[in-house]
Order: C-alpha cells, then structure tokens, then sequence
C-alpha cells in the first residue's frame, strides 16, 4: 500500500498528475453552489439523495458527461462505486477497484488529481469507462481529516484538455461534499432500513477471502436493485490446510431473509469448523433450519477441497450445479442435489468426490445470476460457462460473470458467486519470507503440496517437511532484530532428488543446552545431505533427498 | 483456524492433555503455558496425549522436556501417550529420542496405570483418622 506516501508518484502510461490548484479559480457563484452541500440539513437527506445532488452540481457546474463517486472500502483496501451520473452501470455491476491500480486506484494510494486526456491509450482498469466510450477524465481524492474517503472523477465522451479551473471548481466540490458524506454515510446507516438491511448483510459476508496457499479465491456479492436478499457466500480454512467453500440462498426476500442468512451461515461455519463432511455439515444445518419455530428453506452447497491433491467432496442441498472451468474448456458438474435445507423432515445430504486438477477452478453462484425470464435455467448455465472460460484469474472470472451476466436494467435478485483455483505448481519454489514463526505452518502447506507434486510417498513428505520446516524455524530464530527480518526458502527437483536451500541473514545459532541442538539432529536424521554454510553475511542450509522410484 | 489445540478432562486427579492439530514454534509457547496452568497442586500426574496430533518438530519435543522439568520439581508424574504409528513418534525418531517408561501407547494404557497405582499408594497409606 502506498497510502502513507502522497509524494512518491509513478510515471503510467496516459496519466498525467495535476498540482492542486487555487481556490480563486472558482466562480464565485460555483462556490456558492458546493457551499450549500456542507449545509448540515443537506446531510439529513441521506446519502442516496445527497450524492445524486452533489452529481448532479458538479455535471452542471463542469459540462460533463459523467460523474461518479467511489467510496474506500477500509476493510479490503478496495474502492467500490456507489454513485454515479451517465456511467450508472459502475454502480449496479458493484465495481470494485484495488486501491493503487488503474486511474481511481492511483488517485486514491498516491492522493493527487488525475488526467487522463486520452482513456485508450492509458492505463485504466475499470472496462466500463472504455465501454461508454469516455475519452477524457479528471479525478480527485476524498479525504477528511487525512482519512480517504473515496475518488470524485469526471469524464468527457469528446477529447477534452481538463485544465486547472476544471481542477478547482472539482477541488471546490470535493472540499464541501466530502465531510457531508462523511456524515450521510453515518446517518443512513442508522436510519434507513434499507440502509441497515444492506449493512447487516454486507458484514455478514466475509470481508476477505482465506488465503490458503495453493488455492487462489475471488467472490463477488450484489444486491438486487431495491430489496435486500439472502443470498451469501464463505471461504474459510479447515485443519490441515483443507478449504471449505460455502454458497446459499434463503427463499425469500427483505430484512428476515438477510437476518435468516447470517443465521444459516454462520451454523455452516461453525459445523463444518468440527470438521463434519460437506453432506453431514449440510444434514446439521437442515436440522437447525427445522428447529426453527417459522418457516425458512434455503438452498446451499458446501465443498471441502484438498490442495495437497486436489480432491474436492462436494454436497449440495438443492443448489444449482457448480461449474469447473479449465483453460479454455469447462464444463457444468453433476452434482446429484438433495433436497432444500428445511424442506423434509430428516433430509439426507447426498456426498460425492471430484477432482480439481492443478490450474482448474470450482465455481459456485446463485439464481439470480442466471435466472432470467423466458430462458431455461440450463441454457443460462451453459451461456454463464461459455462467459466465464479462458478467464485469466478468479478474480477476472467472476467480473467476467457480473460485467455479462447482469442486465442492464439492474438485478431483480441479489447474485452471489466465488471462485476457488487450485493453482499451478511451480517446479521451483523461490520464496521470500518473513521472519515469523505464523509462516511455519503455511510453509508446510506448500512442502506438502509440492512434495506431491514431485512424487514423494507420505513418509517421504512427512520427513522432508519435517526436516524443511526445522530448516526455516532455525531461520527465524536468527531474527533478533526487531525490524522485520525475512529469509529465503528454495525447493528445486532433478531426477528424483530433491534440493532445499533455506538461507537467512543470521549466524546458524550455537546450540544452547542438551535440548537444542535438535532441529540439526532431525534434518540430518531425514535428508541424505546436509551442509549448513555460515558466513559473515548469513547461514545457509543445502539439504537433499533422493525420493524412493 | 487455530494452528493447534488442547483439550483437557480430569480423570480422579490425573490431567489427561490431548493435543490436536500441529505443534511448532508458533504455538508451543501457548500450549505450554495453558497444560502448565492446568497442574494444580492437587492433580498428581499429567497424561499429555499426542496421538491425534498432526505434526510435532523440535519446538514440541523442547515443549515436552520442559514439562517434563517443571512436573518433576512439583513432585507430579508425566505420561506421554504416543502410538508407534503417529506423526508425534516419526519426529521423536528423527529427532534420536528414544521411547522410555513415561511412554506408552494408547490412553486406555495410561489410565489403568494410574488406577491401578493409586489403589496400591491409598493401601499402604493408615487412614489419617485412626492415628
């Protein structure tokens, strides 16, 4: 993140950093228009019809063609779009930009005003400017009181050299309205229901997905246009660096039906945390929506994946079929779906195992982003595929999925899809890691996947791991200092014997009492060789192993 | 989710200790202290249970010895219960430590040592209210 560094910028293709520029360069009567935004009163409106207002201004004001406002969104360090004039689609497909990528990214990690004279030549990440055929754009950050609070840019269908009174009329606006929305944003959230419904849901849904080694996710949750829903979707980790993937969707809508949500995911969570199967964690929670004194039933899928092998164990509980995507091909699994959870009393969840080969994803998604009128449910199945194929990453595939799937005319029904990869194994691992004993155990995750990979047996991987992970603990117990410290851990393969090089910039430590000592013992006990190379610069530790054919 | 875990019962004043999940630099420390936190002055001997741990390096094995330590000088005894099949005793190989007397295989082994043993102690002890 480059947040703390306003002053540092970075020459990119097509942009172009403005200085701030002159307050005296507004028209009196512009001032005059942006003043009367940071009128309290204004606040109470709410932030809906607050941010339409100071669109609206700033449209007239400049002879725009488009405005938006992104809010940052602290928790996943992402800017999303929440309001927007003649680009209305940023804000129904829930566009999300990393904050320092593309124009609004920079704009937000570097806190300076943009230019972009010409979109198709630049570097910008959001499809949809170039999709409405914006040629110009002007953006600035939001801050109150040093915080980020979003971008405010402007665009222009026709060529147009935004110059510093554009600049200053937009500084104008962005210095009234950006306290106000500061402050609508508390107001709305406790006032509207709307407002607290959407809330609620959205802190229902995980903030980032699990990051497990071997496995990359992406996930993407939509609202309908105006009723909150009960769709949600979870990625979490299980013991000994399995995956468990979640989706679902109560029947229904409104605050109930989001409130329901949280229920039922959180009761998925929770058992699946016990280490119950897909099937039986989904049997549990059919019990639990049974217990329930109303009536509730909602359809969900849950699968377990394993990155050392790929083996997934699915189940699915009246859920659409999920999708695996490879390369260019896919194709629509057939999961034998078990009744909705709280339909029967006594529902038995149906199991079954599948295979996610190195470089293929499991996708999940809910009704609402293939349910369409007139169209059979298994031909918006296969367009979804025909959509999502050849995706570059998960993240690509699920925008790929919102950006064609949506329809224009905004959602009916709120969308939920996540994406999990089982990525690639590299031959040759290089990693720079840091010093912290936490890593130990994600270290031993790609050992074990790598070890895999390359044949090992299980007392072959178990030992080797072993004998590794001493290797790196040894490492990190270098570190005195207590400015981060972090070391390198390399894995290559020839012929059946495998090679780690595990270096740092410490002395291999003496060692202290008839303890210590022990790690050495082990290592030298697992591997063939070992060489332990201390220097004035660093150790390094040359381990090998000869795997059994 | 938490790396590893500890779960504890008391069974007539012996602490049985059974470890799940994985046991490394991170989280020994931690686990330590809580089965150190659980020895009070009346339980008599810890059985510390390590079969259904999934990984065990040096960090455990210092782990272990300076239980070991701390017990010995409050007088309380130390079982370790590690099947010969297990992840615990693979490292303990490796590592050069041999199995010796505080080891045994299964719980049930550890429990009925216990009972059997304080039955034997509570005979040979005068009931205090005779003398």
């Amino acid at each position: 993140m480059t947040l703390e560094n306003p002053h540092h910028h970075v020459p990119r293709a097509g942009q172009t950093v403005l200085t701030p520029v002159e307050p005296a360069l507004v028209p009196a009567h512009q001032i005059e228009a942006f003043a009367r935004l940071s009128d309290p009163a204004l606040s109470e409106l709410g932030l809906e019809e607050f941010l339409d207002e100071l669109l609206l201004r700033v449209q007239e004001a400049l002879a725009v063609d488009t405005v938006a406002i992104l809010l940052h969104d602290v928790d996943t360090h992402q800017l999303v779009a929440r309001a927007a004039k003649g680009i209305e689609e940023e804000v129904e497909r829930g566009v999300r930009i990393p904050i320092g990528q593309g124009f609004a990214g920079r704009i937000a990690a570097e806190r300076v005003a943009v230019f972009v004279a010409d979109v198709d030549h630049a570097d910008i990440l959001n499809p949809i400017l170039r999709e409405k055929g914006i040629h110009s754009l002007l953006g600035i950050p939001l801050i109150v009181e040093g915080q980020l609070i979003g971008v405010l840019h402007v665009g222009s269908l026709v060529p147009r050299m935004f110059g510093t009174r554009d600049l200053a009329v937009l500084q104008a606006a962005a210095a009234r309205a950006a306290p106000g929305i500061e402050r609508a944003r508390l107001f709305s959230e406790l006032e509207h229901e709307h407002q607290v419904a959407m809330v609620l849901q959205r802190s229902l849904l995980p903030k980032r997905l699990s990051d497990v080694i071997g496995v990359t996710s992406a996930a993407r949750y939509l609202p309908a246009a105006d009723e909150v829903g009960g769709d949600w979707y979870d990625v979490f980790e299980l013991a000994r660096g399995r995956l468990g993937v979640a989706i679902g969707d109560v029947v229904g809508h409104g605050v109930r039906a989001a409130a329901l949500m949280g229920q039922l995911r959180t009761a998925l969570h929770a058992y699946a945390l016990q280490d119950h199967g897909p099937a039986r964690t989904l049997e549990l929670v059919d019990r639990y929506v049974q217990s329930m004194p109303d009536y509730a039933m909602a359809t969900a899928a849950y699968a377990v994946l394993e990155p050392d092998t790929g083996e997934v164990q699915i189940a699915s509980a009246g859920h659409l079929p999920p999708l695996i995507v490879s390369g260019a091909g896919g194709r629509v699994v057939d999961v034998t779906p078990s009744a909705p959870l709280g339909a029967f009393s006594y529902g038995r969840v149906h199991e079954q195992e599948l295979l996610l080969a190195p470089g293929e994803t499991l996708v999940f998604y809910t009704d609402g982003l293939v349910e369409r009128p007139g169209t059979p449910l298994t031909e918006s199945i296969d367009e979804l595929l025909a959509v999502v194929r050849g995706a570059g990453s998960v993240d690509e595939l699920c925008r790929r999925a919102v950006d064609e799937m949506v329809p224009l005319e905004g959602l009916r029904d709120d969308v939920a899809i996540v994406a999990i990869q089982n990525s690639a194994i590299d031959d040759h691992l290089d990693l720079h890691l840091p010093a912290d004993p936490k890593i130990l155990a994600e270290i031993r995750l790609v050992l074990r996947r790598w070890l895999r990979h390359q044949g090992a047996n299980d007392s072959e991987t178990m030992e080797i791991t072993l004998a590794v992970s001493e290797a790196c603990t040894n490492a990190i117990e270098h570190a005195y200092s207590p400015a981060p410290a972090e070391f390198i851990l390399r894995a290559s393969a020839d012929e059946g014997r495998v090679t780690f090089v595990v270096s740092d910039a410490g002395r291999w430590r003496a060692p202290r009492g008839h303890d210590r000592g022990r790690g050495l013992t082990i290592i030298r006990a697992a591997m063939d060789d070992v060489e332990v190379n201390s220097a004035e610069t660093g150790t390094e530790i040359v381990m090998h192993r000869k795997l059994a054919p | 989710m938490k790396l590893g875990d500890v779960q504890f019962s008391e069974h007539e004043h012996v602490v049985v200790a059974r470890l799940t999940g994985e046991i490394d630099l991170s989280n020994a420390d931690g686990i330590e202290g809580a089965i150190a936190e659980a020895m009070l002055n009346h339980v008599l001997a810890l059985i510390l249970d390590v079969s259904a741990l999934g990984y065990l390096d040096s960090a455990g094995i210092h782990l272990i010895y300076r239980l070991r330590e701390k017990l010995r000088a409050r007088g309380q005894t130390l079982r370790l219960v590690i099947p010969p099949d297990s992840p615990a005793n693979d490292a303990l190989r490796l590592a050069g430590v041999s199995r010796n007397v505080e080891t045994v295989d299964t719980l049930d082994a550890a429990l009925a040592e216990f009972s059997t043993e304080r039955r034997m102690a509570e005979a040979e002890v005068p009931d205090p209210g005779n003398v």
